[in-house]
């Protein structure tokens, strides 16, 4: 028979497992090292680990924060969208010789010089071997990746300890930050197995600085954490002695250390967090003083589940008087006002931000001239249903084809975006189109078509998110979002699969330095998309970071992470 | 019982073995994959062709999983992408102890696993523990003081306990004991938010037991709520029968009569419930981790999930397969070892 011993034995038995269990995982943790803290300790909160230190790789942004700690690109991008010289001496360009263009072939070629007075966290010199290994290293074929504008290039040659010269087979406008900003870092020769391939290398993960900071310790899923590179080029910088980057998943968790002064720096604060933060003694919000994400809605031109707009037209889209209709009906200031507190900024033309600003009229909120123009394209409610149908539309719908499809977001975005996609919903049923509202995972909305992605496999009528380019440059993202060539599966993101020849040549032309002929080039550009509307562009979202009212010279910037200009940042 | 346990340990290895195919097929069939959360959206043809090879993912799916079970070591795979076989795989296959490299670090799995592991085995552990030191004598005296006020008072925290979800309460006691509660002799807040302990400060068994409160009283709600009521049922079905009475007729003190002739029996559905629960202790609490910032197995599950880390995420799935399986072979045999009354044959 069971007796009480038993399970006197047994319970004890639980609680000394556990108790040793304990006692094992505290001894595994390891000590933390006590250090004589100076006060200029700061801080970083951020939601997840970066995969690496090299966000070529993976793109998360994590990795790209805590890349700016310690590695340096030949050149970097400010808020303004000014670049600027990190390793390099100067920027090359046309004027001072550095950039030599054959109009006869259509080719360029760009000498860079680099700075000779910065060294590696071992004290060894950082040189264009370093540059050239980077480069061999990230364009190797097996084991390399893909850095944009590297398509473009022929070759790059050392000239000597501390210059190259890189070849183009082309005329390329964003040669300037091609070897730095906000994505890739010059590797260090020396101390990176270039077998191990740029992708998966181990210096991705513990690597040798020669930025303003050097990596001490990373446990993952906890902290990483950085002390003050004493060898950095900049004299007396950086000012601060030590950072932390803490994992804390919850957002609502890294606003509440912002709020108590438990954290100095949280990245990519949402608009409800900054709204909270707005009042706030201990925590400040930063807005970078350009914007950069369009909250926009993609129609599809090509039949759901197709990608040849002109073989398979889609039965309602493919009209360019229904996307004008949707982008009327669209109010705005109202999502705004109710969802993004008011901090987002109306947007309607790609090219809203300098140097490519284009004067394109504002569209107008007209319900009514919305129900007008679906009127005169064929799309009646007969049967008083509250969803128009086809009567004579010249989409190609068959009659009586109810207007009726699918709106997609995905999840991680989170609560404003999901309002804003009901919200829009609510608006265009309120002019006859039903839009059935789907939320899916980003993995699922971007992958490849081979794998079931609905983007790529044209599997959707509408869907919403917010995009953009990066850097200054919009050559590249043009091509990718709005040519014929990347309409194809896999080539390319022209999503909505807007054929248009003449912007074709448009992009084309974008590939000079003539900087008159490029902004001439993108408010045509501008033009065509505002005429035809194959994206509707709705708002740009605040790139916003929040941090701590004791630190001095924090600049939120959409074209590079909060921590950009760490070097400068200065504690109270 | 030793043909017995020999005979369920035969069966798991086929359990795994079948489970493993079925969890493999879904992983991988799911919509979205690694390729879309590896490089964003940008992600350029050129890199997509050169991550399948270095993924395995080039090859037709009965392929991958036979090279995640069995290793690739024997046979020549593809590395320059002309689609002939340049040279013997690396990998070695789960039977032999290789669960690969996450799509995500590039580092092995198991490392993966090996640092999130212990820090779950921590906080879970220490979870149940207290659950059950506070759910037994609440159990017990709500059977023995039924509809008192005591045990008005324990249905009701055990409702509450039950329904109260996991990311709402953690949410309110971090706004509780972390933003409201000082501590009045520093001003410092009364608890921590997270983490498992104070960074930059030498090892303090007090400060590691401050960063376990609020995690462990968010996770230890449902529990003490679930065990408290099984043990209250248990007791009150045994409470009545004859052997009892008959004890008491003898004159055993009442005290006796509950802890050494009840308890003792109505304590056997419990051993065999928490031998059920036991893989909790492995496979983490995804929310209470998420919101404690505490880095255990439960976020590294999700994280995997979420990007398609197919080599984490399967990896994370069989080990807690195994642990199910073998914690539900350790219920019967502890089940027959304190019962005499059932025998597996």
């Amino acid at each position: 028979m069971f007796t009480q011993k038993r399970t006197l034995f047994f319970l004890t038995v639980t609680v000394i497992l556990s108790l040793v269990l304990a006692a094992c995982q505290a001894a595994n943790t390891g000590e933390p090292v006590p250090v004589t803290g100076s006060g200029k300790d700061i801080t970083i909160v951020i939601a997840e680990d970066p995969p690496s230190f090299n966000p070529i790789v993976s793109d998360t942004g994590y990795d790209a924060l805590v890349m700016e700690l310690v590695m340096l690109g030949l050149t970097d991008v400010d808020p303004q969208g000014n670049v600027f010289p990190e390793l390099a001496k100067e920027l090359p360009t046309v004027d001072n010789g550095e950039v030599k263009i054959d109009e006869s072939a259509g080719t360029m070629s760009v000498t860079w010089k680099m700075r000779q007075d910065v060294q590696w966290q071992d004290s060894k010199p950082v040189t264009a071997d370093d540059v050239l290994f980077t480069w061999n290293a990230s364009s190797d074929p097996d084991n390399g990746s893909w850095i944009p504008g590297s398509d473009y290039i022929d070759s790059v040659e050392q000239v000597d300890q501390y210059s190259f010269i890189v070849n183009y087979n082309t005329v390329y406008p964003g040669y300037l930050t091609q070897f730095g900003g906000e994505q890739l870092a010059i590797w260090p020769a020396h101390h990176c197995d270039a077998k191990q391939g740029f992708v998966a290398w181990d210096c991705g993960r513990q690597p040798l600085s020669d930025g303003p900071f050097v990596l001490d310790e990373w446990v993952e899923g906890d902290h990483l954490t950085f002390t003050k590179n004493e060898n950095y080029y900049v004299s007396g910088k950086p000012e601060i002695d030590k950072v932390t980057v803490r994992i804390v998943p919850d957002d609502s968790v890294r606003k509440t250390m912002m709020l108590q002064g438990d954290a100095d720096i949280d990245m990519w604060i949402n608009v409800n967090t900054a709204n909270d933060l707005q009042n706030s003694e201990t925590a400040k919000v930063s807005l970078s003083p350009t914007d950069r994400w369009v909250m926009r809605l993609f129609m599809n031109e090509a039949a759901k589940g197709t990608t040849d707009a002109t073989a398979h037209p889609h039965p309602i889209l493919s009209d360019v008087r229904v996307r004008q209709a949707i982008r009327l009906a669209v109010d705005v200031d109202t999502i705004n006002s109710e969802i993004f507190h008011g901090l987002a900024h109306p947007t309607w033309t790609e090219f809203f931000r300098p140097p490519y600003a284009c004067g394109v009229p504002r569209p107008a909120f007209d319900p009514e001239a919305a129900k007008a123009t679906l009127e005169e394209a064929g799309w009646k409610d007969t049967d008083g249903d509250g969803t128009r149908e086809c009567h004579g539309c010249s989409s190609g719908a068959p009659e009586g084809y109810k207007m009726e499809m699918e709106f997609i977001t995905y999840a991680e975005y989170g609560e404003p975006l999901e309002l804003t996609q009901q919200l829009i919903a609510e608006m265009l049923g309120k002019i006859g189109i039903k839009l059935n509202i789907t939320v899916v995972e980003g993995s699922v909305l971007w992958d490849l078509a081979e794998n079931g992605g609905i983007e790529q496999g044209g599997k959707f009528d509408i869907d919403i998110w917010d995009d953009g380019y990066a850097g200054v440059d919009p050559t590249d993202y043009l091509w990718e979002a709005y040519s014929q060539e990347a309409i194809k599966p896999g080539d390319g993101w022209n999503i909505a699969r807007w054929d248009n020849p003449e912007v074709d040549g448009l992009i084309d032309q974008a590939y000079t330095l003539d900087e008159q002929t490029r902004k001439e080039t993108f408010c045509q550009i501008a033009d065509a998309i505002d005429k035809e509307v194959p994206i509707i562009h709705l708002f740009t979202v605040p790139n916003a970071d929040a941090y701590s009212a004791r630190l001095e010279g924090v600049q939120s910037s959409v074209n590079d992470l909060v921590t950009w200009n760490i070097a400068d940042w200065k504690i109270q | 019982m030793a043909t017995y346990i020999l005979r369920r340990l035969i069966q798991t290895i086929g359990l795994l073995f079948l489970l493993s195919i079925i969890l493999f097929a879904l992983v991988n069939l799911a919509p979205g994959g690694p390729l879309s959360a590896y490089g964003g959206r940008r992600i350029r043809p050129e890199k997509i062709e050169i991550l399948k090879r270095q993924f395995g993912l080039d090859k037709p799916l009965p392929v991958q999983y036979l090279y995640w079970l069995a290793g690739n070591d024997w046979v020549k795979v593809d590395t320059n992408g002309d689609g002939m076989g340049d040279e013997l795989g690396s990998r070695n296959g789960i039977l032999r102890g290789d669960f690969g490299f996450s799509y995500r670090t590039r580092e092995p799995v198991l490392k993966e696993i090996g640092l999130r592991l212990p820090n779950t085995i921590y906080l879970m552990s220490i979870t149940m523990l207290v659950a059950l030191i506070i759910a037994i004598p609440i159990g017990i005296y709500s059977a023995i003081k039924q509809y008192s006020i005591f045990d008005f008072f324990a249905t009701t925290f055990s409702f509450a306990g039950q329904s109260i979800p996991e990311f709402w309460l953690g949410l309110l006691l971090i706004l509780i004991f972390y933003t409201w509660l000082r501590n009045p002799w520093t001003g410092e807040p009364l608890l921590p938010p997270g983490g498992m302990f104070t960074l930059d400060s030498t090892f303090s068994l007090s400060d590691r037991i401050l960063h376990l409160v609020l995690p462990v009283l968010t996770g230890t709600l449902g529990w003490i709520a679930w065990y408290s009521r099984f043990l209250r049922s248990s007791l009150l079905e045994i409470l009545p029968l004859n052997y009892l009475k008959s004890a008491r007729a003898r004159g055993l003190p009442e005290r006796t009569v509950i802890y050494k002739h009840a308890l003792s029996n109505a304590l056997i559905p419990i051993v065999t419930l928490l031998a059920l629960d036991l893989p909790y202790i492995f496979t983490g609490a995804v929310l209470i981790e998420t919101i404690f910032s505490w880095p255990g197995m439960g976020r590294l599950y999700y994280q995997a999930a979420v990007e398609r880390d197919y080599p984490l995420l399967m990896a994370v799935l069989i080990i807690g397969a195994a642990f199910i399986i073998l914690c539900n072979l350790l219920a019967d045999v502890l089940y027959a070892y304190l019962d005499p009354r059932v025998r597996y044959e």
